[in-house]
This record gives structure tokens, sequence and C-alpha cells, in this order.
């Protein structure tokens, strides 16, 4: 506890002067990216906390930016306002999506997030009077710091990194007290835990409510950082995207969410990069195969993310007997018990 | 709107049956395994656009879509024995999640292989369109329509009255008590990821002629499919097929009368009340054991 005290102080510390040495408008644009990618990963993982996958939830991203936009176009509200509501107006629709859906076991409610998600970006593509379409929605309002200017790229970092640590913060505080334990009992057993007097359906509410609003969040702040939205960052692709963030980091693991969003959001400028120089005909989303090839690996041999997984590797190769309960062969088992 | 709806049943009818092949994929990897494999339009995907090579090359259509769909069920199995069996025994959300990787890659290869072009078939008999009952169907359409069935029909005789399709039905049933009779579970997930892409790549070179073929049309089939197996029950071959035409005719219905950029949702709603409403889906079937 100490040393992740200890560690989340050095990461604030690191994060407060990172800037300092970052001077390219393209690295602060990366990080603010990076930030927001965070904060919808971090929800995902939260939800995995409690042993269930979403592939709704670039559907939630995408409701917090349309909601933010619209309200601040066409209300004439200050983001400063319309970002918290459409956070809040989010989290309602999660409640009401999780009413029937968190009823669903296992991969049912996989399923059902992933019907939401499409049927959202179909939405955000046919209701052209509300949303323009594939056109999209342009000038967006921007934030304004002290009600004069439109926020820099630099406040946008600060504003966007308090957010991301705020919310890694509230997110592990959630998993290691009581509302943690019951999850943790949760994941090993939804019908022990509930035999234990833990009241499955609400915590599991909670956390894909809590999850929603992380997306919401993020993809408000979004709207109105780049200032233009289109449903195609908010379709089933991304929702995939987001999965694959979480699960390098360890679909259970709430620091590993950070890692996965920076990680993977690198190693995709890296792909866009580099590739072409190998191959100069591809175009488009040839990268969908890396990633592919990426997930399938990772979920074959570290079911439990790659910080997690390197951990394990360097345990089995000083440790070669069986460890109880700490082989790599046990992992899945052990982490995914449904 | 009178002339519309016979041209509209029509045409549900004839992605409905492309469906109903896809569907049927997903229920035989489903009732053996416990793994919806997401990655079954991809399959359809890969034998259209191999299909479609092979023809550049000279070679007759009949011969193009056998070494297609030989070569698409050699994936199939490559499929199950690299992705899919190195993780067996891990929980269903980690096989379904490795199934996303699966498809993401084929569909990234395929745009690497074949570009982001669309592809094209000709009808395997060339003429003039037939007209039904007030509706037009082409004739490529009869094909769709009669090879599903036909293919529907070998699978459940092949279930119904073969020892390995015997094999294959007690696997569903029980993993376990299969094994102790000398049937091997493993085998059998070969044979169900195997038969899945037959099936798939039945449904994507028939349905190429109709609708052309590209890179990233495996994850909307897919998807349709898919729907179509969960609105059967998932562990129901019969609900499946049904389940192929259902959503084939609400898909046409909702194009014709409400717009066409609605149809997937509703597909969508519909996949959603039948989740929501009845876990086993609409066609009542027997619930899959976990194994």
């Amino acid at each position: 506890m100490t040393w992740e005290r200890a560690g989340f102080a050095l990461l604030a510390a690191g994060v407060a002067a990172l800037p300092v040495f970052v001077s390219t408008a393209y690295a602060l644009a990366l990080l603010n990216i990076i930030g927001l990618y965070a904060i919808v990963t971090v929800g995902l993982v939260l939800l995995g906390c409690s042993g269930q996958v979403s592939l709704g939830q670039a559907a939630f991203y995408g409701l917090g930016a349309y909601g933010s936009a619209l309200l601040s176009r066409g209300l004439g509200w200050s983001p400063w306002l319309t970002i918290p509501a459409a956070t809040a107006a989010v989290a309602g629709v999660a409640y009401a999506v999780g009413l029937p859906a968190l009823r669903l076991a296992g991969h049912f409610f996989v399923l059902a997030t992933l019907g939401f998600g499409v049927i959202v970006n179909v939405l955000m593509v046919q209701l052209v009077p509300v949303t323009g379409g594939g056109n999209g929605l342009r000038d967006i309002p921007p934030l304004q710091i002290a009600g004069i200017r439109p926020a820099t790229e630099r406040q946008f970092y600060y504003l966007i990194w308090t957010l991301a640590l705020g919310a890694l913060l509230l997110a592990r505080n959630i998993t290691s007290h009581r509302t943690g334990r019951a999850l943790r009992a949760i994941l090993g057993s939804e019908v022990a835990a509930a035999a234990l007097g833990v009241e499955v359906s609400r915590y599991k509410m909670q956390v894909f409510v809590a999850s929603a609003a992380y997306a919401a969040l993020a993809g408000a702040v979004y709207a109105h950082y780049i200032r233009f939205i289109s449903p195609s960052p908010f379709a089933l692709y991304a929702s995939l995207f987001f999965l694959i963030m979480a699960v390098v980091g360890g679909l259970t693991n709430i620091w590993g969410g950070l890692f996965g969003a920076a990680a993977v959001t690198v190693l995709d400028q890296v792909i866009r990069a580099q590739v072409p120089r190998v191959f100069p005909r591809v175009g488009g989303e040839y990268q969908t195969a890396i990633y592919g090839v990426l997930l399938v690996v990772i979920m074959i041999f570290f079911p439990r993310g790659l910080v997690r997984g390197a951990i394990d590797l360097r345990h089995a190769q000083a440790h070669p007997l069986p460890v109880p309960g700490g082989t790599a062969d046990a992992e899945p088992a052990e982490e995914w018990r449904a | 709107m009178s002339t519309l709806l016979p041209q509209l049943l029509l045409t549900g009818l004839t992605t409905g049956s492309i469906y109903a092949l896809v569907a049927l994929g997903f229920v035989l990897i489903y009732s053996v395994t416990g793994i919806l494999n997401f990655a079954q339009g991809e399959f359809s995907m890969l034998s259209a656009l191999v299909c479609a090579t092979l023809l550049a090359w000279h070679l007759p259509l009949g011969a193009a879509a056998l070494i297609a769909a030989a070569a698409v069920c050699a994936v199939g199995a490559l499929t199950e024995r690299l992705a899919i069996r190195p993780a067996s025994g891990a929980h269903p959300l980690t096989l379904l999640i490795i199934t996303f990787g699966v498809s993401m890659a084929f569909r990234g290869i395929a745009l690497m292989l074949w570009g982001a072009d669309p592809y094209a078939l000709p009808e395997f008999t060339p003429g003039p369109a037939l007209v039904l009952l007030g509706g037009v169907l082409i004739r490529q359409a009869i094909w769709a329509i009669a090879l599903s069935l036909a293919v529907v029909a070998a699978l459940f005789v092949f279930f119904a009255r073969t020892v390995p399709g015997a094999a294959v039905r007690a696997c569903a049933d029980n993993a376990f008590a299969s094994r102790l009779v000398g049937i091997s579970p493993r085998r059998m997930s070969l044979l169900a990821f195997t038969l899945s892409a037959a099936l798939g790549a039945v449904a994507g070179i028939v349905m190429t002629p109709i609708t052309g073929a590209t890179y990233d049309m495996g994850l909307a089939l897919g998807l349709k499919g898919f729907v179509a197996a969960v609105i059967g029950g998932l562990a129901n071959a019969p609900g499946a097929v049904l389940g192929g035409y259902l959503v084939g005719l609400i898909e046409a219905l909702t194009t014709g009368y409400l717009s066409p950029g609605y149809g997937t949702a509703i597909t969508f709603l519909v996949l959603l009340a039948v989740l929501f409403l009845q876990r086993e889906g609409l066609v009542h079937g027997a619930r899959r054991r976990p194994a």
C-alpha cells in the first residue's frame, strides 16, 4: 500500500514535470490523447474487476462527446457545465442499459453491450438533424480558462491528466476497500459472493455505471479539446481498441489501464509511421492485423496483462517448481472463474 | 406499397439464406466448444476474395470456388490450432476476446493482400431474372436460397445419420462423457471449426455475385449471422436457420419501409429484445450445459 502511494506520488510528480521537458505540440497532443484513453480504459478495467467485459465503451465515450457538444452548442452553456452534465446524463443511460443487461451472464452481457454500441453508432450516423450525421459536429465551443480565451494544448494537458490521475485514484480506492473486496468475491464466484451477503447486482450496477461515466467524462473533454466530432471514432472498432488497451494492462489491474492506454497509443503511432515505409502500398486500417495478433497472443500467454505477465514470468524462472496458486498456468482459472 | 412487399420478401429470403449459413457456423462451434466465434464472418470474406483472385488467374468458377472453400477450411482448422487450442480451458470471455483478435487479424491481413477495393464474382448461371409473385428474383438469388437449403439439409443428414456427426453431437451434449466413450473433444473442436469455415465459405462465395466482396464485409455479415444464431437459441441448429431468414426479412422490410440506414439498428434491437426477454432464444432449444 505504501509502495503504491509512493508510486502514485512519483507518477503525479512526473506528470506535472513532463511539460517542462516536452515542448513539441505533437508530443503534448499525444500525451493528451493518452490521458483521455487512460480514463476510458481505467473505466473498462473497473468493470473487469467485477468479471464483466463491455463492447459498448466507445458508445459511452461517444455519448459523452455528443452530449456535451450538443448541450454547449444548443443551449449555449459553458463547457465547464456541460462536461459534468453530459457525464451525469450518460451515467443515467448506463443505469437504464444496465438494468436489463446486467441480468445476463458472461458473454451474453458482452453481446448486449455490443448491440447497444452498434445501435448508438447507427443513431449517430442516422439522426442527421441532431448529430450532423456522418459529417459530424463542427465548431464545438472551446473550454475557456478564466472566461477569456480558449485553453491551450498545455492547459488541456494539465486538465486531462488531473482528471486521469483522479480517475485512477478513485478507481484504486473503489477496488481496494469494502467495494473492492466485494468485487473480488464476485469475480471469484457470484453465487458464493451472494451466499456471503454481497449484494452482487448492486455492486455490478455501480461498477458498470462508474465505467460508463469514466468513458463519458473522457468523451466530453475530447469534444471540447478537438472541437470536432463524427461517428467514426465511436464505432465498434473503437470499443475493441479500448478492450485491447485494457487487456494489455490486465483486465483487472487498475494501474494496468494507464499502462495499456499509453503502450497501445504509442504503438499505434509507431505502426502508422513505420509500416508504410516497409509496405508502401498498404493504406487504411491495416494495423488491425497487428492488433488482432497482439490480442490473441496476450490472451493466450498473458491473460492477466503484460505487467503481471512479466512478473509471473520472472517468478516462474526464479521458482522453477510449481508454486501453489502462483504459476502462470493457474492464472486464467483463478482470474476469471464465473 | 403493395408491389414493394413481394420484392422485399424475396430480397429478405435471399439475404436470410446467407445469414442462415453464417448462423449455423456459429451454432456448430458454440455447441461443440462453448465458444462464440466472432471471426465467423471473416471465413466468408476470405473465401470470396480468394475465389475472386483465382478467377482472375483464369481458373473456371467451379474450380475456383472449390479451391477457395478448401483453403478457408484450412484457415478454420489453423485458427482452432493456433488461436483457440493454446488457450483451451480458459474462461469463455478470454476465448471470446481471442476470437475478436482473430477477426481483426484476418481483416487486416485481407486489407494488406487485397486492398480496400471491392471484388466481384460472375453469377453462377447468367441469364435474365425471374418474375415471381410480382417481385424480381435474379438467378443468383435462387442459387443462394437453393444452395443454403442444400447445405443445411446435408448438415442435418451428417448429424443425424453418420458416425462423425453423432460424435459431434455427443461432444456438444457432454464433452466429458464423450471422452469416456473414446470421442476426442479436441478433434471434434477442430472438426467444428473446419465445418464452420466451410459453411462460411459457401455463404461468402454465393453472396459475392450479388453484393460484391470487400476486406471488411466479414464484420457486418458475422454480426448478422450472430444475431440470427442468438434468436435461434445459440445451440439450436434449426432455430439458427429460422433466425437467419428472420433477420434477412427484418432487414429487408426496414430497408424498404423505414430507411436503409436503420436496418442494422433494428436488427440489433431485436437482438437486445431476445437477449433480455428470453435467453434461450425465440425458438426454444436445449440450453448448453457447461462441459
